[in-house]
C-alpha cells in the first residue's frame, strides 16, 4: 500500500495554535497595557493582579481535569466558601493552625466526596447534582456562619495572605498554585492517571473495554476538587483577613469560562494546561487593565464572557473548514 | 396525511405486477469497501420480494438507498420507472416508500399514538394535533399490529419487541405504495410474526409493492413471491420462492469455495483453560456450556443477534450472568468488571472499534499502550521508550502501515485501526483471546495478516475464542465450532466435519419444519406491561410526579401553618402569589430551552437587564407609559434570546458555554448601562408600579398573568405539531433530524420564546420591587433552574409538564416563605434549596431505574 502524507492539519496540531494564539493575545494585551496604562507595570498593582486570581487559578486545576472527563463541578466556589468558614470557626475556637488546616482539607474532601458518590454510584448527570450541592454546600456555611465573618487569624496566617516572596512581586498567596500546577501538569500528560483520564472523556465506552475503572477515577477527581478548594478557601481568607459564608460568590463562572477558554472541549477528551495558564494570565490581565480604567467587575465580566462565546465561534468556523478541506483530501483517498 | 380508507376493489395497480420502485444497476461505496455493486432488484405491486444474504451481503445497504439514508455512487433508485434522487428519508417517504427499520428511531419520551405520527405533516397540514384523529387512527393501527398498549402512555415503557411493533405500525401508517421491511421479525414473538404475515397479506391485496429483508428461512419461504440473493454485495440470483430451493438458496448466499487461504496451526490442544458450564442472562442467552482448550480457537457462529458477542461480554466480565459459572483453570471466578478479566489473562477484541476499541483523538502509540499503562511507567512517569517496546513488536508483527506513532488513528484505514486494537490486547499477554468479528470491514491484505497472527497465537498456546459472521473465516481458521441460534447452542462441530450450508442450516432454522410455538427466552411470552406501575388508574395517578409536589407542598403549609397561623394570611398568600407568578413566567420558559436538550443560564441576567432597562427609560422618558415599558423589556428579552438561540444554533456552540458568556456579558451590559445609579420608586411613574399590586378578585394580576401564560405555553406543548417536535428534538435528535424536524429553526424559538418571557419577567419586577439597580435577579437562574428540575423537567431533554414546572416554582417559593415564617434564618435558604434538588432529582433516578429493571422482565 502507498503511503500517503496527509497534508490537512490534524486536530492536535490545530489545539497546539490554539494555545499560540491565546499566548499571543495575551503577550499582545500585556504589551499595550504595559504602554499604554498608567500604574500597570508598577510592583504594586502586577503583585495585587497575581494575588486577585489565586483562587480561581488553583480551582482551574481540578475542573480542567473533571471537565475533560466529561463531568463539571459547579459547587467550587460553594466548597472554597464552606471550607473557609470551617476553618474560620476552628481557629476561632482556638485551634493551631497544625490542626486547622488539615482538617479544612478533609472538610474539603468530604464534600469532594459528597459529589463524588452521587455522580458515580447513583449515576446522577454531575452538572445538575453539582447545582443541587452549590446551594448545599453554601447553605451549610450559612448555617455555621450565619451572616457574620471571622475575623482574626493568627499572624502567621495573615502575613502569607499579605507578603511578597522576599523582594519579587510574587505574592505568597499564589504559591499553592505555583507548587500545584506542575504537579497537574505532569499528571495530566505524563502519568498513566492523565492518560485515563482523556480516555475516559474520549471515549468512555473504549475506557471501559479497555479495563479503566471509570467510577473510581470520577470519584477521584471530585475529591480532588474538593480539597484544591479547600486550599483556594484557606487562601481566600488569608487574603482578605476573613471567613465569611458568601465568599467567592459567583467564581465558579470564572473558572469554568478560563477552563473552555484556554481549549478544553465542553465535550470532554481533549485540551491541556497549557492553554487554560494562558488564558489564566489573560483573564487577569484584563480584568486588572479593566479595573485600572475604572471598569467595574460585571463589566469586566462583559469582555470576558465576548471573549469566550467569539473564541468558540472562530474556532467552530475553524474546524468547519479544517473539515471540509480534510474530507476533499481524504475523499480522493483510493480504496485500500 | 394520506387518509387510510376501507380497501378500495381496484386501485388501479392491484396485483398486476407492475414495477413500482426498484434499484437499477446501483452502486455504493464507503471509504474503499464496496458495498454493493451493479444491483437490480425491482419491486412489483402486491408482490414481496425477499432479499436474502448473509451478514455484509450488502443487504442493508440496499435498504438504505430505497429509504433516502444514502444515494447510489453509481446507477439509480428509480420510483415508478423514473429515476429519483432522495436527498433525505423524509423524500423517500413522500414518494410513497415506507420503511420498517431493524433499530427503529422512535422518541421515548412521546407517546405511543405520537410517535406514530410525528413528522407526517406535509405542506397543507394543520399545524394543530387532532388528537381524535391520531386517537382512531392510533387503534386502528395497534389493532393491525396486535399491539395491546395505551396510546397516551409514553414509548420508553414498552419492550423492544413491542417498540418493534410500534415501528411497523409507523410505517403502515404511511399508507405507501412500497413497503420496505429490514428484519421486522428480529425481536417479535411467535404470535406477533403471524399478525405481522397478516397484514402482509392484506397489503399484497392492494397492490403494495413490498420487500422484506429476513435471516429465518421459515419466514422468507411463507411471505415471499421472489427471492434475490446477495452476496458480496453482488446479485447473485433472483428467482420465484416456488422455484428456488432452500438448499440452492443457501448455496446461492454462500457460494465460495475454500481454497486454502487461512493458516495451519496444527497444534494438539492443550489442557483446558477455559469453561462455561450452563452460563444463562435474562432475555440474551441461554444455558450455554462449551470448553476451551490452550491452543486452541474455537469458533462461535451465528446470525447477528444470537447472542455470542453477549456471551463473549460476560466472559470479559462486562456483564454479569444471571446463572450459570464460568471456570479458569478449573477454579471457577466471578469477574466483576473488565479490569477483573483482565487481571486474570482475558482479552476482548470488540467488534465495535470505533465505539469500543479505540479513542479516536488519540494516537496509534496511545491506544495501543491504553490496556497496558501500568507497565509504560518508570519512576511513576510515561516512558515513551517503554511505551514503544511495549507496543511496536505487535504493531509490527502485524505490519501495520502508517506514518509515526504520533498519527490519530482516526486517519488509518480500517484495517490498520484493526491492527492497533489486536495489538493492544496482545500486549496485555493474555492466555484467553476473544476475537469478535476481528476482520469485519477490512481489507484483504490485512485479513491475512491478522489470521497470520491468530494462527500463531494459537501456536503458542494461547486459547482463543474466535467470533465470525464469515463462513469461510470460522471454517478455515477454527478446530472447533459452536452455532448460536437466538440464545441457545445449535450445533457444535468439529474441524473437519462442518461444512458452511451446515453451519448456515444451524444458524438460521433451513429444515426445521415445524415452528416452535414455545419459544420462551427472547420471545418474551409474559403480556405485555402496559403500564409502569400495574394496577388501577388511580395508582399510576398518585405515583406521578405532580401529585407528589402537591404532597409535599402540603406537608409544609399545613404544619407551619399550625406552627404559624400567618402563612395562610391574606397578605402572606398575596406575596406569595405575587412570588410565583414571577418565578412561573420565567421557569416555564427555561422549561422550553431544556426539553429540547439545551439550557440557559442567562435567563436571571436577562431580567436584570430588561427590569433596568424599562425602569430607566420610564424614568427619563415616562411619556412611553406602561405598555411601552413592558414592550421595551420584552423587546429587551427577546433580543438576548435570539442571540442565545443563533450562538447555539448557527454557531454551534453548547448551550451551557453560550449562556455563561452571555450571563456575564449581560450583566455586564446592565452594569454599564446602570452606571452604578439606581431607579427608585419616586422616579417611575405611579401606574408602572401599580401594575403589579393590582388584584383581580383578590388574586393578584401577576399570578393572572402568568397563569394564563402557563395555559398558553401548556396548550401549545400539548396539541400544536411544533409543540411535540419540541418534545422529539430533545428525545431524540437523530431520529428528528430524520423525519424532517427543523432542529435549528425549533431551537431558535425556544430560546427566543425562553429570552421574552425573562425580559417581561423583568418589566414584572421592576414594577414590583420598585427600586432596581444592577444586581436585580443575581443568583436567581439558581432558583428557575431548580424550579424546573424539582418541577419534572429532565435535563437531558425530552420531557416535562407545565404542570410539573408551576408546582415545582411553588413548591420551592412555599418552602421559603414557610420557613421565613417558622423564624428560620433566610440564609439558610439556600442549603434547603440545594437538599430540595437534590431529592428531586434521587428520586427520578430511582424510579427511572426501576421502571428499566421493570422492563427487561428480570426474574425476582
Amino acid at each position: 500500500m502507498t503511503e500517503r502524507s496527509d497534508p490537512a492539519p490534524d486536530f492536535v496540531a490545530r489545539f497546539a495554535n490554539w494555545d499560540n494564539f491565546l499566548a499571543a493575545l495575551t503577550i499582545a494585551v500585556i504589551a499595550y497595557a504595559l504602554v499604554f496604562v498608567p500604574n500597570f507595570a508598577s510592583v504594586f498593582n502586577i503583585s495585587q493582579a497575581i494575588a486577585g486570581v489565586s483562587e480561581r487559578a488553583l480551582i482551574v486545576l481540578p475542573m480542567v481535569l473533571l471537565i475533560i472527563a466529561r463531568e463539571i463541578d459547579l459547587s467550587v466556589a460553594s466548597i472554597l466558601a464552606l471550607t473557609s468558614v470551617v476553618f474560620g470557626l476552628m481557629i476561632q475556637a482556638g485551634a493551631p493552625l497544625a490542626v486547622a488546616i488539615p482538617l479544612t482539607l478533609v472538610a474539603g474532601a468530604a464534600c469532594g466526596a459528597f459529589n463524588g458518590i452521587l455522580v458515580t454510584a447513583l449515576g446522577l448527570p454531575s452538572l445538575v447534582v453539582t447545582l443541587g450541592t452549590m446551594a448545599l454546600f453554601r447553605g451549610i456555611g450559612y448555617i455555621l456562619l450565619g451572616s457574620g465573618s471571622v475575623n482574626s487569624f493568627p499572624d502567621s496566617f495573615l502575613d502569607f495572605g499579605i507578603n511578597m516572596v522576599g523582594p519579587t512581586p510574587i505574592p505568597w498567596t499564589i504559591v499553592p498554585f505555583l507548587v500545584l500546577a506542575p504537579l497537574f501538569a505532569i499528571v495530566q500528560q505524563k502519568m498513566p492517571l492523565g492518560r485515563r483520564i482523556y480516555a475516559i472523556g474520549g471515549n468512555p465506552d473504549a475506557a471501559r473495554y479497555s479495563g479503566i475503572r471509570l467510577a473510581r477515577t470520577v470519584f477521584g477527581l471530585f475529591v480532588t476538587s474538593g480539597v484544591v478548594c479547600a486550599i483556594a478557601g484557606m487562601v481566600y481568607a488569608a487574603r482578605l483577613a476573613n471567613a465569611r459564608a458568601n465568599n467567592a460568590l459567583g467564581i465558579e463562572l470564572d473558572v469554568i469560562t478560563i477552563a473552555l477558554l484556554g481549549g478544553i472541549s465542553v465535550f470532554g477528551g481533549k485540551g491541556s494546561l497549557t492553554g487554560v495558564l494562558w488564558a489564566l494570565l489573560l483573564v487577569a490581565t484584563i480584568r486588572n487593565v479593566l479595573g485600572l480604567m475604572q471598569i467595574g467587575g460585571d463589566a469586566q465580566g462583559t469582555v470576558i464572557g465576548l471573549l469566550l462565546i467569539l473564541s468558540l465561534l472562530a474556532s467552530n468556523a475553524a474546524e468547519r473548514l479544517f473539515g471540509r478541506v480534510r474530507f476533499r483530501l481524504a475523499s480522493r483517498k483510493v480504496g485500500e | 396525511m394520506l387518509e387510510r380508507t376501507a380497501p378500495i376493489a381496484d386501485a388501479g395497480t392491484a396485483s398486476d405486477g407492475t414495477v413500482v420502485a426498484a434499484l437499477a444497476g446501483a452502486t455504493k461505496v464507503f471509504g474503499g469497501t464496496v458495498a454493493i455493486a451493479d444491483v437490480s432488484i425491482a419491486l412489483r405491486a402486491g408482490e414481496v420480494l425477499a432479499l436474502l444474504g448473509e451478514n455484509g451481503a450488502g443487504k442493508s445497504t440496499c435498504v438504505k438507498l430505497l429509504a433516502g439514508v444514502y444515494r447510489p455512487d453509481a446507477g439509480h433508485v428509480l420510483v415508478g420507472g423514473d429515476p429519483v434522487s432522495f436527498h433525505s428519508p423524509l423524500q423517500a417517504q413522500r414518494a410513497g416508500i415506507a420503511v420498517m427499520h431493524q433499530h427503529p428511531g422512535l422518541f421515548p419520551d412521546l407517546s405511543i399514538g405520537e410517535n406514530l405520527f410525528i413528522g407526517q405533516t406535509g405542506a397543507g397540514a394543520s399545524w394543530l394535533i387532532d388528537r381524535g384523529h391520531i386517537r382512531t387512527e392510533a387503534r386502528r393501527l395497534l389493532g393491525l399490529v396486535g399491539l395491546d398498549a395505551d396510546i397516551d402512555a409514553p414509548l420508553s415503557r414498552l419492550r423492544t419487541s413491542e417498540q418493534q411493533l410500534v415501528e411497523i405500525a409507523r410505517a403502515l401508517s404511511l399508507d405507501a405504495r412500497v413497503l420496505i421491511m429490514d428484519e421486522p421479525t428480529a425481536a417479535l414473538s411467535q404470535r406477533e410474526v403471524e399478525r405481522l404475515f397478516s397484514v402482509v397479506n392484506d397489503l399484497r391485496g392492494h397492490g403494495v409493492a413490498m420487500m422484506f429483508v429476513g435471516h429465518r428461512m421459515d419466514e422468507i419461504y411463507r411471505v415471499a413471491d421472489r427471492i434475490a440473493v446477495l452476496r458480496d454485495g453482488r446479485l447473485v440470483g433472483t428467482e420465484s420462492a416456488a422455484d428456488l430451493s432452500r438448499e440452492h438458496a443457501v448455496r446461492l448466499m454462500v457460494g465460495r469455495s475454500l481454497d486454502g487461504l487461512y493458516p495451519h496451526h496444527g497444534t494438539v490442544a492443550g489442557d483446558v483453560v477455559l469453561r462455561a458450564d450452563g452460563l444463562s442472562r435474562a432475555g440474551v442467552f441461554h444455558d450455554v456450556s462449551f470448553e476451551l482448550r490452550a491452543g486452541e480457537i474455537l469458533g462461535f457462529g451465528g446470525l447477528v443477534g444470537s447472542g455470542r458477542t453477549e456471551i463473549a461480554r460476560v466472559l470479559f466480565g462486562i456483564d454479569q450472568p444471571d446463572a450459570g459459572t464460568i471456570s479458569l483453570d478449573g477454579a471457577p471466578v466471578h469477574l466483576a468488571s473488565a479490569r477483573d478479566a483482565m487481571d486474570r489473562g482475558i482479552a476482548y477484541v470488540s467488534e465495535d472499534r470505533i465505539g469500543q476499541s479505540l479513542v479516536m483523538d488519540f494516537s496509534i502509540l496511545t491506544n495501543a499502550s491504553l490496556t497496558v499503562l501500568d507497565e509504560t511507567t518508570r519512576v511513576g512517569l510515561v516512558s515513551r521508550a517503554k511505551e514503544l517496546a511495549l507496543a511496536t513488536p505487535f504493531l509490527d508483527r502485524l505490519r501495520l502501515r502508517f506514518r509515526s506513532y504520533d498519527q490519530p488513528v482516526s486517519t488509518l484505514s480500517g484495517g490498520n485501526q484493526q491492527k492497533v486494537v489486536l495489538s493492544k490486547w496482545l500486549a496485555t499477554r493474555p492466555r484467553v483471546l476473544i476475537l469478535d468479528e476481528p476482520t469485519q470491514g477490512i481489507d484483504v491484505q490485512a485479513k491475512a495478516d491478522v489470521h497470520a497472527m491468530i494462527a500463531d497465537l494459537a501456536a503458542q498456546g494461547l486459547a482463543i475464542i474466535l467470533i465470525s459472521s464469515e463462513l469461510p473465516e470460522l471454517l478455515g481458521m477454527c478446530d472447533r465450532m459452536i452455532v448460536l441460534r437466538e440464545g441457545e447452542i445449535s450445533a457444535t462441530f468439529e474441524r473437519d466435519s462442518a461444512t458452511q450450508e451446515k453451519v448456515i442450516s444451524a444458524a438460521t432454522d433451513a429444515h426445521k419444519a415445524e415452528r416452535d410455538t414455545a419459544r420462551p427466552y427472547l420471545a418474551g411470552e409474559q403480556p405485555s406491561i402496559a403500564s409502569e406501575v400495574t394496577g388501577p388508574s388511580w395508582r399510576r395517578f398518585f405515583a406521578r410526579r405532580e401529585f407528589g409536589l402537591v404532597a409535599a407542598i402540603a406537608a409544609v403549609v399545613i404544619p407551619i401553618s399550625i406552627l404559624n397561623p400567618r402563612m395562610l394570611s391574606g397578605a402572606n398568600l398575596s406575596a406569595l402569589a405575587m412570588d410565583a407568578g414571577l418565578l412561573m413566567t420565567v421557569a416555564v420558559g427555561q422549561m422550553l430551552v431544556l426539553i429540547t436538550r439545551n439550557i440557559d443560564l442567562s435567563v436571571a441576567a436577562v431580567i436584570g437587564l430588561a427590569a433596568y432597562g424599562a425602569a430607566s427609560t420610564l424614568h427619563v422618558h415616562p411619556e412611553i407609559g406602561i405598555v411601552g415599558g413592558v414592550l421595551l423589556a420584552c423587546g429587551i428579552g427577546l433580543a438576548a434570546g435570539l442571540v442565545n438561540g443563533f450562538v447555539v444554533t448557527w454557531g454551534r456552540v453548547p448551550a451551557i458555554v453560550v449562556t455563561l458568556g452571555t450571563m456575564t456579558i449581560f450583566r455586564g451590559l446592565n452594569s454599564l448601562w446602570a452606571g452604578g445609579k439606581q431607579v427608585s420608586a419616586d422616579q417611575v411613574p405611579q401606574a408602572w408600579l401599580d401594575m403589579t399590586s393590582a388584584n383581580l378578585i383578590g388574586i393578584p394580576a401577576v399570578l393572572l398573568i402568568a397563569l394564563a401564560t402557563l395555559g398558553v405555553i401548556a396548550f401549545a406543548l400539548r396539541s400544536t405539531v411544533i409543540g411535540r417536535e419540541l418534545y422529539a428534538i430533545g428525545s431524540n435528535p437523530a431520529g428528528a433530524a430524520l423525519i424532517g424536524i427543523p432542529a435549528r429553526a425549533r431551537i431558535l424559538l425556544a430560546f427566543a420564546i425562553g429570552g421574552l418571557l425573562a425580559g417581561f419577567d423583568g418589566a414584572l419586577w421592576a414594577s414590583r420591587y420598585a427600586t432596581v439597580d444592577a444586581r436585580v435577579a443575581y443568583g436567581f437562574e439558581l432558583t428557575v433552574i431548580a424550579a424546573v428540575v424539582v418541577g419534572g423537567v429532565a435535563v437531558r431533554g425530552g420531557s416535562g409538564t407545565v404542570l410539573g414546572v408551576a408546582l415545582g416554582a411553588l413548591t420551592l417559593l412555599v418552602i421559603n416563605n414557610g420557613l421565613t415564617l417558622v423564624r428560620v434564618d433566610p440564609l439558610w435558604l439556600q442549603g434547603v434549596y440545594g437538599l430540595v434538588i437534590l431529592a428531586a432529582i434521587g428520586i427520578d433516578a430511582y424510579v427511572a431505574r426501576r421502571g428499566a429493571a421493570g422492563r427487561k422482565g428480570a426474574r425476582a
